[in-house]
């Protein structure tokens, strides 16, 4: 039923097994990026207001109007440097997904959203307010006036709106009513309430007047951005596609509404070591090719020789409209891919120990990840969970990996307790009192990989700390994002 | 006193005649040597031109073609060519200007005044210039048009002579605002070729008739916006460019203001509300 | 870790926001002595000329051209401008600037004259720290003070321009003046 694939990368990863504190470095030096990033990310709103004193713009203060008028534009410049920072994060940019990974880079992409909204809708009320007392007007005859006559102004307040719409139908109770393909439609017209905003911000603010270093700094900004955006998410992708030349081989029947797609492609050897990390795969048919698909790698790309020639596998479970469709992909369809992304991965390891807990469909990056990080025999647990065995999706390859490495594996089926909504144990195991500590003694020493639903992931997470394991020692993937 | 010295020399020798007519009054004044009778006939021209034009476009009179209109007794199509006509030049305006120059009223209302003495001026030019006549100046209310020079050159100049490239021009005063009994500046127009020709001024003071509040097109503005603008005047190679800028620029304040200038050759001096100076280069000492 | 880098952050923001705040206090003192110094011809000269020192060079060459009102210019000439006044009159003349007022199109300070006591010139200064500002607001109509525009004499002009004049209000014009001359 299932098909044996060798891994590619068996030399480098089981042949070079590392010594003991051989992670803590890698661990500190992702720490000290992951302190960099945010110092930066916090420095850049600083020096975007910092642009706007060294102007003088303290000087506004000094009457109400200009204080208005002050706090408007400082909010509006700060709104600005958000919206940026939310662009980078969402930009797939190497250095900031492996040192916070991608769900939480868009974690906090998310988390920025709203504050920018509101930072932008204060600009534009305080401005207008601002200006107004300053000419005699009432906010709403200054705001039709600024509309009506300053040039690039209606471009901004178009770009207002948009920005509206694009937070609005982000937010979660908004977002769940409408398909995914919805949300990602009008998320794309982020890019134009960037494009419509910018305009005015040197046209019309005096801050950003030509001849200004301020012009230079903000110009320099905003192309940097947009030229992280192009070469990551647009340039990189493309380039990934035609390198590796993805053709679907064949669909699988795993489980019940679970398949997995072999492709075979070339260079392939330059995505070994990635299990765990997801890729974004367009199947390139009529109907599909629009709508990419997040998966991990199920098994290690397997080569066939030295240029790189062979086959990958994803598995993929029914999960909804999309992946419903990609069970009836062809074989020789092409494949369209983006990434690797994330760092679930042994690029977060800190500790030499490890335990892996991974339910239904998100057993398959487990697999993938126990193949190719380094542990000594002894030193790694595997805990599955599915509702029955027939939901330990690629149960029996593991067990066979873990005999290989010298990894202990539990598998534990059945349903959760209803009356005990933190567990994410089978219900007779949670009667019976067990707990995560239980089954791998030394987690709170371990790196702990965990990927499943968001609701029992979260009661895993919580079992974890409860055995004192730390924030910086949980890997988790979200899978329903 | 000695006022021997500086003095400025006398001026030129000039005769005026004027009339009344679309409610100001029109004067016209040529160089004294060219004689009575030419400046009587010329005036009568002028005088006819006028009448006529304000026959068909005053909304004061109620049996006039703008009157009709306006009751609606009569629609546009139907309308004479020369209310098509300018009512063409008019909405044309109001493309240019964004809307700041407009020739409806907030009540829907057609009003052409706002064109209409920048066009009679402009055809009585053409008509004096028709009639042979180089050297005059036209003034309808405050809007000036002139050609040539106060000043004869040895008799009467040749059209097109090389002598009209730098002959005196005629020097016009732009009243103050606030004391109309006095001058706030001056502005040389024509006397040499390329020279600006017609000066035109608006101001928000003491008419409402053919400026609504800067409303730019939308009529956004409440009433309650004071224009920011006391007067402005425009100088422009012709009159009614000239006029129809004054216009727009009192009625779309400063962004029509930089509009106007970015986009027409035009000199502006424009007097804000309180009372200080904006002006292009051409009207600086 | 967490508090690494929220320390690092909030003092690298901190620094940048001084470095920022101190370069623009030069900025704050030049509008500021504007602003608040009740000069005399010599104390406004004085204080502005500080904030024209940047733009002095091309403050003479934008009075000829005009295509740009900057801080310097106005400045400058109104500096120009009072000097006969302080020559003159006595102890209660001089310039006196008001207060900065920020509008859409940047600071605009009135600027009044003041000679043997009384007000005689009132004029609003566009204050925007250089020409860059201004050629933005308006292209090419700037401010001025009455005393440089062209001046005219009604005794020395053959027409009068001016907001349309009713028939009636003609008689007691200018023009009905010079009109009535030429008859």
């Amino acid at each position: 039923m299932n098909t044996q694939l060798l891994p590619a990368m068996a030399a480098s990863s089981r042949g070079t097994r590392k010594g003991p504190g051989t992670f803590t470095a890698q661990h500190r030096r992702r720490l000290f990026r992951a302190d960099l990033l945010t110092t930066s990310a916090w420095a850049s709103v600083a020096a975007a207001v910092a642009l706007w004193l060294a102007d003088g713009g303290a000087t506004g203060f000094s009457t109400p109007a200009g204080a208005f008028t002050a706090l408007g534009i400082v909010a509006g410049l700060a709104g600005m440097d958000l919206v940026l920072l939310m662009l980078l994060l969402a930009a797939r940019i190497p250095l900031i997904d492996q040192t916070v990974g991608h769900d939480r880079a868009l974690e906090f992409h998310r988390k920025l959203g709203k504050p920018s909204l509101y930072l932008l809708l204060a600009h534009g009320i305080l401005v207008a307010i601002g200006y107004g007392m300053a000419e005699g007007l009432d906010p709403v005859s200054e705001a039709v006036s600024l509309w009506v006559m300053v040039p690039d102004m209606w471009l901004a307040y178009i770009s207002m709106a948009l920005f509206i719409a694009v937070v609005v139908t982000s937010l979660v109770a908004v977002r769940r009513r409408f398909p995914y393909e919805f949300w990602y439609a009008v998320h794309l017209l982020t890019y134009a309430a960037v494009a419509t905003s910018i305009p005015h911000q040197f046209s019309v603010g005096g801050l950003f007047a030509e001849g200004t270093w301020q012009r230079w700094y903000w110009l320099a900004v905003c192309i940097a951005t947009g030229a992280a955006l192009l070469h990551y998410r647009v340039l990189e992708p493309v380039v990934a596609t035609f390198r590796h030349q993805l053709t679907v081989s064949r669909v699988v029947q795993v489980a019940p509404g679970v398949v997995s797609i072999e492709m075979h492609g070339l260079h392939l050897n330059e995505l070994a070591g990635t299990g765990g990390r997801f890729f974004i795969w367009r199947f390139l048919a009529p109907g599909l090719w629009w709508h990419p698909h997040p998966f991990s790698l199920s098994a290690e790309p397997l080569q066939f020789d030295a240029s790189g020639r062979g086959l990958l596998r994803i598995t993929v479970r029914n999960l909804g409209r999309g992946s419903a469709q990609l069970a009836a992909v062809k074989p020789g369809t092409k494949v369209a891919v983006e990434g690797p992304y994330g760092i679930f991965s042994t690029a977060a390891r800190s500790r030499d120990k490890v335990v892996m807990i991974g339910a239904g469909i998100g057993i398959t990056p487990l697999r993938a990840l126990l193949e190719s990080t380094p542990f000594a025999p002894g030193q790694a647990t595997v805990i599955l969970r599915g509702r029955s065995e027939q939901e330990l999706y690629l149960g029996d390859e593991i067990l066979e990996l873990a005999g290989n490495r010298g990894a202990t594996v539990f598998h534990l089926t059945g349903g959760r307790s209803g009356r005990h909504p933190g567990s994410w144990l089978p219900d007779s195991t949670t009667k019976a009192g067990y707990r995560l500590a239980d089954y791998a003694p030394d987690v709170a020493t371990a790196d702990v990989y965990v990927c499943g639903p968001a609701a029992w992931a979260r009661n895993v997470l919580a079992d974890a700390r409860a055995a004192g394991v730390k924030e910086d020692q949980l890997h988790y993937e979200r899978f329903d994002w | 006193m000695q006022r021997t010295s500086d003095y400025p020399p006398a001026p030129p020798a000039l005769r005026a005649r004027t009339f009344s007519c679309m409610g100001t009054v029109v004067s016209l004044t040529l160089p004294a040597a060219l004689g009575a009778d030419k400046l009587a006939a010329a005036t009568a021209v002028v005088e006819q031109l006028f009448a006529g034009l304000d026959e068909t476009f005053s909304l004061y009179r109620p049996d006039s073609e703008a009157s009709r209109l306006a009751r609606a007794e009569i629609a546009l199509p139907e309308a004479s060519e020369d209310m098509r006509r300018l009512y063409a030049d008019a909405v044309g305006w109001r493309l240019l200007t964004e809307g700041a120059f407009t020739p409806e009223r907030p009540d829907g209302v057609l009003d052409l005044s706002g064109i209409v003495k920048g066009y009679a001026i402009q055809e009585a030019g053409t008509s004096l210039l028709a009639l042979g006549l180089r050297d005059w100046c036209l003034n309808a209310g405050g809007d000036v048009l002139v050609s040539g020079s106060p000043v004869l050159v040895s008799g009467s100049p040749v059209p097109g002579s090389p002598e009209s490239a730098g002959r005196e021009p005629w020097r016009a005063g732009i009243v103050d605002p606030e004391d109309r009994r006095t001058l706030i500046a001056g502005y040389p127009l024509g006397g040499r070729s390329g020279a600006k020709l017609a000066l035109a001024t608006s101001g928000s003071a003491e008419r409402g008739d053919h400026i609504w509040a800067a409303g730019a097109g939308s009529g956004a503005r409440p009433g309650s916006a004071a224009p920011v603008f006391r007067q402005v005047s425009v100088a422009a190679a012709d009159i009614v460019t000239a006029d129809v800028l004054a216009t727009a620029i009192v009625a779309g304040g400063l962004p029509m203001l930089d509009r106007a200038t970015d986009g027409w050759d035009i000199e502006v001096l424009a007097v804000r509300a309180g009372g200080e100076l904006l002006a292009t280069p051409g009207f600086r000492r | 870790m967490r508090i690494r880098s929220a320390i690092s952050a909030t003092l690298a923001s901190a620094g940048i926001l001084l470095a920022g705040w101190q370069s623009g206090i030069h900025v704050e003192d030049t509008r500021g002595a504007a602003a608040s110094t009740p000069a005399g011809t010599s104390g406004t000269t004085g204080a502005t000329g500080s904030s024209s020192g940047t733009t002095g060079s091309t403050g003479s060459s934008s009075g000829t051209t005009g295509t740009s009102s900057t801080s310097g210019t106005t400045a400058t000439d109104s500096g120009a401008a009072a000097e006969p006044t302080t020559g003159a009159a006595a102890k209660a003349g001089g310039t006196y600037a008001g207060s900065v007022v920020q509008t859409r199109f940047g600071a605009v300070q009135v600027q009044i004259t003041v000679n043997a006591g009384s007000i005689t010139d009132v004029t609003a200064l566009h204050l925007t720290d250089d020409d860059r500002k201004s050629i933005m607001i308006s292209n090419r109509a700037a401010p001025l003070l009455k005393a440089e525009v062209l001046a005219a004499q009604s005794a020395d002009v053959q027409t009068i321009g001016g907001a349309t004049i009713t028939s009636d209000a003609y008689l007691s014009s200018l023009q009905a003046a010079i009109d009535a001359a030429n008859l």
